[in-house]
């Protein structure tokens, strides 16, 4: 029996790794419960039928067929269970010529059309962190997993909710079809048209300027007044129309005289200094965070943001982000420390009518595990 | 009750007051499930995004042209209500009456202006889920502090790693915060009030900051300082646990093939598609340890074989031997992907003024409850006699009335 592969996936508490030490398996498993369980095995398709007995939702990541090879389709779980929500998050989805391939972050991405946003003109597009097609997957899968909860809380009635790596990066193409579809263009990545939407160096790092978009003027004069106030070296330059115009800011000598002008600004300070100065002026600026810059935000740690979930398997603690939303009278908790390898099987089998000693028994034969604390 | 005849969320009344981003996506899947979404516009106010292009067939003309606002509003209502009306107000108490949900993302103060606040709200229906949308948060030292898309995803650290090493952060190309974390996170925190209120009967607010939505979905960068103390890297295209890993060139304008390599038998069969060439043998990258150690030169020995064929012929290849592999397809390619057709991703919704054009629908496949695509985006204000007259049950007097002292415009 293995673990949830995210278990041995970096990083790792204090960079030793472990099955107990991957920081992402602490995060996204904290207040959860967790069992070691061989579904392939007569006795422990048992007890998984038992477990989806009581669930609401049965969330899972197999290959499609997987579940219906053991005899454990949605059909047979939804005979014991009709109210039973099956959820399942895989590359391509459950039907479509490519649901039996394997995929990945990297494939899923590049195939539904995520991809080739990252990058301007010919680059070779980049990857953005935390592989987005599997945490859009994911998010989606919450979602549609609750709207099905509530649909079987009114009807008695569950479903089977099939959500694919690929289609959730389709959420994410803002334009790009439409583009093709009413104006018959390709549009690749915004990032190269100057002092809007543009990253640029600073002393410490880099920050993203959003100073005009389209036509409009009076994004653009605060701006200018800004690179005037600081007594930047030719602002002058900004101080005219030319800027107003999308064409001339996409050009090679509109983009490069706005980096030259403001990189030798921005060069000199720091990129929290560049977000407060920007911002007091009006200018859509912000720095381009690391892990410490989001440690440090004075705006996240006033709302008291950031949780120290202390993981016991290590003795220390993660801290983890918080909650994304306030609710007027739920309360949103990050929950307990992320469960190690079986902890909950004893509880969850005795919650399911085993006794200690076939629990014993089963952990015995190899059909579950069983933590010894 | 005939499975495939109901909606997910039928009954359920959206009173949309949302703009531009987050918001519309978020009520746009809540449509698509089967929510009953009335929008709320005004000539006076209309949803700005209606300016944005792209726009059919290239012409930027009036406010029933734009692409970018049409996909975001299918399946949705539309009733034309100048809310800066002393009159505009009763409508819209009448719509909150009949609503589940009101949503906006409007800065603070606005609706209390209106007097449509939380407070107000609650008043005129109890069962209301009052949802609300803000950049950072609506206290602290930088709840004013503005921005867009772009910069939400640098602020948030989805930005700074994305990059080669060497180069400047580019990002994902896109508004990525707008369209995705928060509209997920508004959905999920709207799901659990709605399921919430089944046992209380009663209404609650759902402070969506898009910040911290955003942050939720990239973690590791604070995960590893937070415990550790390191700063992560450019990330390039690599994955500490796959080699190869990363996109090749392959014949073509801007045509690239993802190869994503995690086990021993994934690169033998790799190999075995690009006919056991002499290199692939070597020592050197026999293992995962060795591949990492030695990728560059990995990573262009396969280039070479890549760039002098067919990205699709590649991956259809490498698929059916079992490799992770997937062509860089631009929007054509995604809109004319089998896969996706097969699965009914695209729709064509026909539009009075735009005509048949192509709209997605949210990533979930209901067995019993289909996700609907049956109408295209609203004109401004197309709905307002259908919807006072029926839902909010105004006579033809009173509407007529509404519209020559130009409430409903």
């Amino acid at each position: 029996m293995s673990g949830d592969p995210l278990r041995s996936i970096g990083p790792f508490y204090k960079n030793i790794p472990g099955k107990e030490r991957s920081l992402q398996f602490a995060y996204y498993n904290a207040g959860k419960r967790g069992t070691v369980l061989d579904i392939e095995s007569e006795r422990g398709k048992e007890v998984f039928v038992k477990l989806c007995t009581n669930a609401d939702i049965l969330f899972e990541s197999f290959t499609p067929g997987y579940l219906d090879g053991l005899g454990l389709s949605f059909d047979v779980l939804s005979a014991v269970n009709p109210k039973l929500v099956q959820t399942s998050i895989t590359p391509f989805g459950h039907f479509g010529p490519y649901s039996a391939y394997p995929g990945s972050d990297l494939t899923c991405s590049a195939l539904g059309g995520f991809l080739y946003l990252a990058g301007v003109d010919n680059d070779k597009p980049v990857r953005a962190c935390d592989n987005q097609a599997y945490r859009m997957a994911e998010v989606y899968a919450a979602v549609g997993s609750s709207i099905a909860t509530l649909f079987a809380q009114r009807t008695g009635i569950g479903q089977f909710v099939d959500v694919s790596c690929m289609e959730a990066v389709g959420m994410a193409l803002e334009t790009a079809a439409q583009c093709w579809d009413l104006e018959g263009t390709l549009r690749r990545g915004r990032g190269r048209e100057a002092g809007s939407a543009t990253i640029h160096p600073c002393q410490d790092g880099f920050v993203a300027i959003v100073a005009i978009m389209g036509r409009n003027k009076v994004m653009w004069e605060p701006f200018v007044e800004w690179m005037k106030a600081e007594g930047v070296e030719e602002w002058e330059a900004f101080d005219n129309d030319n800027w107003i115009n999308a064409a001339y800011r996409e050009s090679k000598e509109g983009y490069d005289l706005f980096c030259r002008i403001f990189e030798r600004f921005s060069m000199k300070h720091t990129k929290q200094y560049l977000y407060d100065a920007g911002q007091a002026h009006r200018v859509a600026i912000s720095p381009v965070s690391n892990g410490k810059d989001l440690l440090e935000n004075p705006q996240l740690n006033y709302h008291d943001f950031w949780k120290r979930l202390h993981h016991e398997p290590v003795g220390g603690e993660v801290v983890c982000p918080g909650a994304p939303y306030e609710f007027g009278s739920l309360e949103w908790r990050l929950g307990s420390s992320a469960p190690t390898f079986g902890q909950h099987t004893a509880e969850l089998l005795g919650e399911c009518g085993y006794s200690g000693h076939e629990i014993d028994a089963l952990d015995k034969e190899g059909v579950v595990y069983v933590a010894k604390s | 009750m005939l499975p495939n005849l109901r909606k997910a969320l039928e009954g359920i009344v959206v009173c949309d007051f949302s703009w531009v981003g987050a918001g519309p996506i978020a009520t746009n899947v809540l449509g698509q499930c089967g929510a009953e979404v009335i929008k709320i516009e005004s000539r006076n106010r209309p949803d700005l995004l209606r300016t944005g292009g792209p726009f059919k067939d290239g012409i930027n003309e009036g406010l029933e042209r734009s692409g970018y606002f049409a996909n975001r509003n299918p399946n949705k209502k539309g009733i034309a209500l100048d809310m800066s009306h002393p009159k505009a107000r009763a409508v819209a108490v009448r719509l909150i009456r009949k609503s589940d949900i009101v949503i906006n993302n409007f800065r603070v103060g606005q609706m209390e202006k209106w007097g449509l606040g939380w407070e107000d709200v609650r008043k005129i229906n109890p069962r209301i889920i009052y949802v609300t949308m803000s950049l950072q948060g609506e206290t602290g030292p930088q709840k004013s502090y503005m921005g867009f898309g772009v910069n939400l995803n640098a602020l948030c650290g989805l930005t700074d790693r994305a990059c080669f090493p060497g180069e400047r952060p580019f990002g994902t190309g896109t508004n990525y915060t707008d369209h995705v974390m928060a509209p997920s996170h508004s959905l999920f925190g709207i799901m659990a009030a709605l399921l919430d209120r089944e046992k209380t009967s009663k209404g609650q607010t759902v402070a969506i900051s898009q910040l911290k939505s955003a942050i939720s979905m990239a973690p590791t960068s604070v995960l590893a300082y937070g415990a550790n103390g390191d700063t992560l890297g450019p990330g390039g295209l690599g994955d500490p646990d796959a080699a190869p890993h990363g996109l090749f060139t392959a014949l073509g304008h801007r045509k690239w093939i993802a190869i994503a390599v995690f086990d021993e038998d994934e690169w033998r069969a790799l190999k075995k598609v690009m006919g056991s060439p002499a290199w692939a043998e070597g020592e050197k990258f026999s293992t995962l340890q060795g591949r990492k150690e030695n990728e560059k030169e990995l990573n262009d020995c396969i280039e070479e074989w890549t760039k002098s064929r067919y990205a699709d012929w590649i991956m259809n290849e490498l698929l059916r031997n079992g490799v992770r592999a997937g062509v860089v397809n631009d929007a054509r390619g995604a809109i004319e992907d089998e896969h996706l057709r097969q699965r009914e991703f695209w729709s064509y919704l026909d539009h009075p003024v735009m005509g048949n054009t192509v709209y997605n629908r949210a990533p979930i496949r209901f067995s019993k409850t289909p996700l609907r695509m049956e109408t295209a985006a609203p004109l401004l204000g197309q709905h307002t006699k259908e919807v006072l007259s029926g839902m909010l049950a105004y006579t033809e007097e009173e509407i007529n009335t509404l519209i020559e002292e130009k409430v409903l415009v």
